[in-house]
């Protein structure tokens, strides 16, 4: 990797040569595992000095040995990432953890250790509510997640290991949370594109590595003369997974999306990860808790007798309130891949909720293919026509 | 077999009629043993939209609640079931301030007192729920359902925290059932309840062991029609026990007497997933070609059984019996190495022990959970047994896609194929 | 000075899928010409041709236009625009201008139908099927091919029906296969074709209905000239329908307004208007002087 570039340009370089970094790596001997969701507790391999690598799709691939095991009819994205998998494009992975965030990540997990032959797999099961029994539950799947890396690795993950690397991704956190401060100016400092590339890359590297290219990305950008046009409309996309610069690119033609609330933008980085007595038990909180994926089942009061679906509506989206007005959004895009249910069923309420906070939606589905990027030029056009007046 | 049968229906009817007299109803996902036997404890009658969703489906009336969830803005991908259910609520709901529609067939499904659902088996079912808050303002409760990793579950103590989870929240739930209907639970009823629950579904296990004869005794037909008492709870548990005795006599019966469920068996068959409940007459012109259907379904069979007396906690019973459900098939599937999809490994069992000469798959293109693992079941079906398979597709609430005359056209080669692999396997010193 | 001086002139290019259409207007809104042309797969990039059309009908020249706006699926393939605008404004621009108490329009195209909702004069909210040919034009076109009838006929044998025959496929190619099947049992081509008629409204309300209706509601595109279409759609919304007597019309006509109402903001909105001479040529991928 050349050492030449820093900050946003090597971040593009990353973007385009996504695997180059983990190859690199695993050359000099170290162990890189592929996780597929950002659901999976990372720190817990960072503490293990295993490199994380997120195992995402690709929108340009002709989607062909998926067919093998998975029906058409299913997630797009989860259909590209075993692709991926099985033509051997991780092939330098020693292992993958697999998660039970939603049914495609469940059911695409027994299919991916099925058809293929790493080192180590493990398969970490996930409540749907946020109840106590349920954060307790989790935290013992993570132990037991712990006790076959011990296996794997050779080490123990003493609480200080693992204290050390969540503070070193509460830092990564940190540091994006920063840099989406710069998109709240207008224009933007930085555009959606841009922090698509800096996420992924920060996917591609150990957190380390993506901390001191947090650090240089924000330097350079707070020193921009030449940042994105100012546009009318000032977009949040709400979707799974927004993680592709052609699809940002068909949103920022017309607008600034100055906030990607998927995975691929903002979902991963909010908040900061207790250091508990226990470190597991501000694991489990965490990533239960604060990762705003549709497939938590959440609710105002939990076990409650009696409902009212205003309070509902705050209690599942409340957060995007601030943010809205902090960042001055004018309008939001609910980006759906097909076939995906938990965002599916969550739309029409979040619609309701966006017009009870008085912020004009739309609703655009894709399939994660290349072909989509052409009808969705027109829908976005069009809703920021009626945006911008 | 037809008793039964026809006490699920006058189960149905008779609920129906408790609860225009009244009496509070719930509307439940399909929740395997977890959720029903408290609130069958606590005599509240419950609903299921999601047969609701197939009885309105056969009956022809679906397109209008499904018309309606998509001017509402729900996606039209999802699950045909949750779509028309969704429809009905915003006809009932916003159209009827609270009335029963009209023309919803059966006497339709009326306001709950709340929503139980369930995590098993997909992600729709616990969200579809949460989404029916747009029209109903009752509370939401959705039952935990955990589901290891094939490997993962031999992790010591990995068992035990799947237990303590699904007991806590059990007793949580039942607090919560006792303050929506206003009275306590009656344990001692619960005692009986899970005790009764576990007994039904053995001797049902039993009477379709009895289907591994030749020629088969008793047809997946009978199978459907019969599985509601034990799968549903519907109705008395003891006189679903005493019933589902008596089916175990006359199968037996049948077994010693060597009658089979078709007058020619030539070929014997595993279904699955779901199936094509409007279009049951399709099963009868591939009997008269000797097809007999000896297995199937594996998300609707009784978990293997498992002696449980011995637990003094009914909730604590009540878990294990549910996670059994699940787990039962893990020890098996690991020794054979099948990881793919825990309701995949079942397949393989059933075809090597009813003896199955191919399957007959069914992939619904609005239910996901009940088709994504066909494609692993037909691959592991061919490459550890030698067994072929012939995929038809069908929707749950959309009829128009299952075209029957072209199922039938498939079967002719299909035999050929059967045939074939009749030959392999015979080489291959299977005993079938 | 002439009498051309004093007055501006303004142009809407709406490249659709089957049909160009352009539309050249003077700044008090009058219509000067109206001309349409087959896209077309070569001709996707021969806006020019059909501009050329409309100025000679208008005696008009190029120079003489003070501002374009080019609409519609091959939106970007027209180098002498000033702005592109997409189909959904311009219709809703358009319609609102014939029909001014217009609160919802669908248009039905040969490749896409499209529901918008209209206020004060402007697209408010919309919804896009171009996914699938089932709820297009694309559907009567298939059948009229396969059963060799005129499509512009459809209609007219479709209205003689003595009842209509239920289609149940949802999907075009299958819908294909069900016609052939009716017709071989004897069933009547005019009631046939009136199912036919009745499936692809049915599918257009259900889009719309994701959107909600609210009277006038105007019906445009190519089907619109379809009678029995009309008379379906009717019956499939339960209400009125009202059909501009030119129902291509719509959206150049909505781009040329729009162009109009963007040169005169232009000064106040601090953004510079076009002072390049435009040269009308084909579209290519390599004239990187139109940007």
């Amino acid at each position: 990797m050349s050492g030449k570039n820093k900050g946003l340009s090597k971040a593009r370089e990353i973007y385009l040569n996504r695997s180059q970094r983990a190859r690199e790596l695993k050359a000099a001997g170290k162990k890189i595992i592929g996780y597929p969701c950002v659901y999976v507790p990372l720190e817990m391999l960072t503490a293990l000095d295993l490199v994380p690598y997120q195992t995402c799709g690709d929108m340009k691939e002709p989607v062909t040995e998926a067919d093998r095991a998975l029906p058409h009819a299913f997630c797009p994205i989860m259909r590209n990432c075993l692709h991926c998998a099985l033509k051997g494009k991780n092939d330098f992975l020693e292992g993958m953890v697999t998660i039970h965030s939603c049914d495609p990540q469940e059911k695409t997990a027994r299919v991916w250790e099925s058809y293929t032959k790493y080192p180590y797999f493990h398969f970490i099961d996930m409540p749907i509510t946020v109840r106590p029994e349920a954060v307790e539950y989790f935290k013992g799947q993570l132990d037991d997640f712990r006790k076959t890396l011990e296996v794997f690795t050779g080490k123990k993950l003493s609480k200080d290991r693992l204290e050390v690397a969540t503070k070193s991704h509460n830092r990564q956190r940190a540091l994006v949370t920063e840099l989406y401060e710069l998109t709240k100016s207008s224009p933007p400092l930085i555009s959606g594109t841009e922090i698509v590339q800096v996420v992924k890359a920060l996917t591609s590297l150990p957190v380390a590595e993506g901390n001191d290219l947090l650090i240089e990305t924000i330097s350079e950008v707070k020193k921009r003369t030449a940042g994105p046009e100012k546009k009318s409309a000032r977009l949040l996309i709400w979707s799974s997974t927004l993680d592709d610069t052609d699809i940002m690119q068909v949103f920022e033609a017309k607008a600034n999306v100055v906030m990607n609330e998927s995975c691929g933008g903002v979902r991963a980085y909010r908040g900061e990860v207790k250091l508990t007595a226990d470190p597991l038990e501000g694991l489990a909180d965490y990533y239960l808790n604060e990762i705003t994926c549709a497939r938590t089942f959440r609710q105002a009061t939990l076990g409650e007798t009696r409902k009212d679906y205003a309070r509902d509506l705050q209690s599942r989206f409340g957060y995007l309130k601030g943010t809205i007005k902090d960042w001055r959004i004018n309008g939001v895009v609910m980006l759906l891949v097909r076939y995906c249910d938990p965002f599916a069923f969550e739309m029409p309420s979040l619609k309701d909720y966006l017009n009870s906070i008085g912020i004009p939606s739309t609703y655009i589905e894709y399939d994660y293919t290349t072909g989509a990027l052409a009808p969705m030029r027109t829908r976005v056009e069009a809703f920021i026509e009626t945006i911008s007046r | 077999m037809y008793p039964l049968r026809a006490k699920v229906n006058e189960t149905y009817l008779k609920s129906i009629e408790a609860i225009q007299a009244g009496k509070p109803a719930v509307w439940a996902m399909l929740n395997f043993y977890y959720g029903d036997p408290i609130l069958k404890a606590m005599d509240i009658e419950v609903v299921y939209p999601e047969n609701y969703g197939a009885i309105a489906a056969a009956m022809g009336v679906a397109r209008q609640y499904l018309d309606r969830a998509d001017a509402e803005g729900f996606p039209t991908h999802l699950c045909g079931y949750s779509l028309t259910t969704l429809g009905y609520a915003s006809r009932m709901m916003k159209e009827l301030k609270g009335q029963i529609p009209p023309e919803a067939p059966l006497g339709g499904m009326p306001k709950p007192l709340f929503l139980m659902s369930s995590a098993a088996i997909c992600d729709a079912r616990y969200k579809w729920f949460q989404a029916l808050g747009r029209y109903m303002d009752v509370p939401v409760w959705p039952l935990e359902a955990p589901i290891p990793g094939i490997k993962e579950f031999f992790i010591e103590g990995y068992y035990d925290k799947m237990v303590k989870l699904g007991v806590k929240h059990l007793r949580d739930f039942v607090t919560f059932v006792e303050k929506m209907v206003g009275k306590k639970m009656d344990w001692d009823k619960l005692d009986k309840t899970a005790n009764l629950m576990i007994e039904v579904n053995r001797v049902w296990h039993e009477v379709n062991e009895l289907r591994k004869a030749r020629p088969c005794p008793m047809h997946s037909r009978d199978f459907w029609s019969a599985m509601p008492a034990a799968l549903f709870l519907a109705g008395d548990l003891e006189d679903s026990l005493r019933l589902y005795q008596d089916m175990y006599r006359e199968v037996k019966d049948r077994v010693d007497n060597h009658v089979g469920a078709i007058p020619d068996e030539k070929y014997r068959l595993l279904f699955a997933e779901l199936p094509p409940w409007h279009s049951l007459a399709f099963f009868d012109k591939l009997a008269e070609r000797g097809w007999d259907f000896v297995i199937e379904s594996v998300g609707y069979h009784p978990p293997i059984p498992v002696v449980l007396s011995q637990i003094s906690d009914p909730l604590e019973r009540i878990t294990k019996f549910s996670l059994q459900f699940l787990v039962g098939y893990y020890e098996d599937a690991r020794k054979q190495n099948v990881l793919g999809g825990t309701t995949a490994y079942p397949y393989l069992k059933y075809a090597n022990e009813w003896k199955c000469d191919g399957a007959l798959l069914h992939p619904l293109i609005s239910c996901r959970s009940a088709s994504t693992h066909l494609p692993y079941v037909s691959d592991m079906l061919m490459e550890k047994l030698k067994v072929p398979s012939l995929s038809i597709e069908g929707d749950i609430v959309d009829l128009r896609l299952f075209n029957p005359e072209e199922a039938l056209a498939k079967a002719e080669p299909f035999e050929e194929t059967m045939d074939y692999y009749r030959k392999m396997r015979k080489q291959e010193r299977f005993d079938w | 000075m002439t009498h051309q001086e004093v007055n501006l002139y303004f142009a809407g290019v709406d490249i659709g899928s089957t049909m160009t259409k352009v539309v050249l207007t003077d700044k008090a809104g009058n219509l000067l010409s109206f001309i349409k042309g087959p896209t077309g797969a070569e001709h996707r990039r021969l806006a020019n041709e059909v501009m050329r059309q409309a100025l000679e009908e208008a005696r008009l020249h190029i120079d003489d236009i003070s501002y374009v706006v080019a609409t519609g699926y091959g939106r970007l393939n027209v180098p002498f625009a000033d702005r592109q605008i997409t189909e959904l404004s311009c219709h809703a621009r358009g319609v609102s201008s014939l029909f001014p108490g217009a609160r919802t329009a669908i248009d039905i195209g040969g490749q896409d139908a499209k529901c918008l909702r209209i206020d004060n004069g402007r697209l408010a909210s919309f919804v896009m099927n171009d996914k699938c040919a089932a709820g297009t034009g694309r559907f009567l076109e298939v059948t009229a091919s396969a059963l060799s009838i005129r499509l512009e006929d459809m209609g007219d044998i479709s209205l003689k029906a003595t009842r209509r025959v239920p289609i149940s496929n949802l999907c075009t190619i299958f819908a294909q296969q069900e016609v052939v099947a009716l017709l071989s049992r004897g069933e009547k081509l005019e009631n046939i074709l009136a199912g036919l008629h009745d499936a692809l409204a049915s599918r257009v309300a259900a889009l719309a209905r994701r959107l909600g209706i609210e009277p006038e509601l105007v019906l445009t595109g190519g089907v619109a000239k379809n009678i029995g279409m009309v008379k379906a759609m009717k019956e499939s919304l339960g209400c009125e329908i009202l059909v501009p007597k030119e129902p291509l019309l719509t959206g150049a006509l909505g781009a040329a307004i729009l162009a109009k109402e963007t040169y005169k903001k232009a000064p106040a909105a601090g953004e510079a208007l076009p002072t390049k001479s435009r040269r009308l040529e084909k579209a290519t991928f390599f004239n990187q002087e139109y940007r």
